[in-house]
């Protein structure tokens, strides 16, 4: 029942969307996807993001008061600068790294 | 695993671009709610606003650069050229080398009991000028410090020879004052 379900909504899928499933399945299986996120926290705390962006975050809860802080709201807030923050270098080489992995599993 | 093929061998290089991107993209936005997470569990603990300190106290801690100073804009090395009075032999010591000279003065490090008993069999000459020489030399030669177990039969013998060489000259020294006078 469960796997005719998924089959239907497989087909239902556009074929670039079942592309990008794929490929997040075989990220996750292979551990690349852990060893990414690890390679863009160490790279992150590198260059000084994370500190800017808890600056950015002491501003924001400064503003909404310390007792109605939520992860939701501080995602809305932060997420958007977080984008803008992250330097060229290091998007530069984990794109490289993940151009690497669709190069050597699309094939 | 087929299909999966056949579907992958098709993508193009604009199309591989954009999947790149949007792994990018959810790379990014894990990172920010891992962070999110960790401020909210500061904040919720207590600990987020526990570095901010007012600035007038971090006036009081900041780092001194100026010459002559070291980061606490104290004097450096002003105990450098200090002296100290050596409380047995009253002879004032570079403070540096104050401790290895308490040592041998009282007696107590591995070569100098040896001097020291030899200081009372010499009995109050304790201002001979022979004797001030072989404790000196007895001090640049001190290998108490020295590295671990590097040849140590080696410098056993060679710190007997060396005695054994200083207190010939020792006795030469003594016949010869005896002769001028």
């Amino acid at each position: 029942m469960l796997s005719c379900s998924l089959q239907v909504a497989w087909k239902t899928m556009s074929k670039e969307s079942r592309m990008k499933a794929t490929i997040n399945q075989k990220l996750t299986e292979m551990g690349e996807r852990e060893r990414l996120k690890e390679l863009l926290r160490a790279k992150l705390t590198e260059c000084g993001w994370k500190d800017q962006m808890k600056a950015h975050c002491k501003e924001v809860i400064k503003e909404k008061g310390l007792e109605h802080v939520t992860v939701e709201d501080l995602m809305v807030e932060i997420t958007p600068k977080g984008r803008a923050l992250v330097p060229d270098s290091v998007k530069k080489e984990l794109l490289h790294r993940i151009r690497a992995f669709l190069a050597q599993h699309a094939t | 695993p087929c299909v999966d093929r056949l579907l992958l061998s098709d993508l193009c290089d604009v199309k591989m671009d954009g999947l790149a991107q949007d792994i990018l993209s959810d790379l990014v936005e894990d990172a920010c709610l891992g962070l999110c997470f960790e401020v909210h569990r500061a904040v919720k603990q207590g600990y987020f606003f526990l570095d901010d300190t007012d600035q007038e106290s971090m006036r009081d801690f900041e780092i001194v650069d100026q010459p002559g100073l070291d980061v606490f804009g104290q004097v450096y090395n002003q105990w450098k050229n200090k002296e100290c009075v050596c409380p047995n032999c009253s002879r004032s010591i570079a403070a540096s080398r104050f401790a290895p000279h308490l040592e041998k003065c009282l007696g107590m490090g591995r070569n100098s009991s040896r001097i020291a008993n030899r200081r009372i069999v010499t009995g109050n000459n304790t201002n001979n000028k022979s004797e001030s020489d072989q404790e000196d030399n007895d001090d640049v030669n001190d290998n108490d410090w020295s590295y671990g177990a590097e040849k140590k039969g080696d410098v056993v013998m060679l710190l007997y020879f060396f005695n054994l060489f200083v207190v010939t000259l020792n006795i030469r020294l003594y016949q010869m004052k005896f002769t001028i006078t």
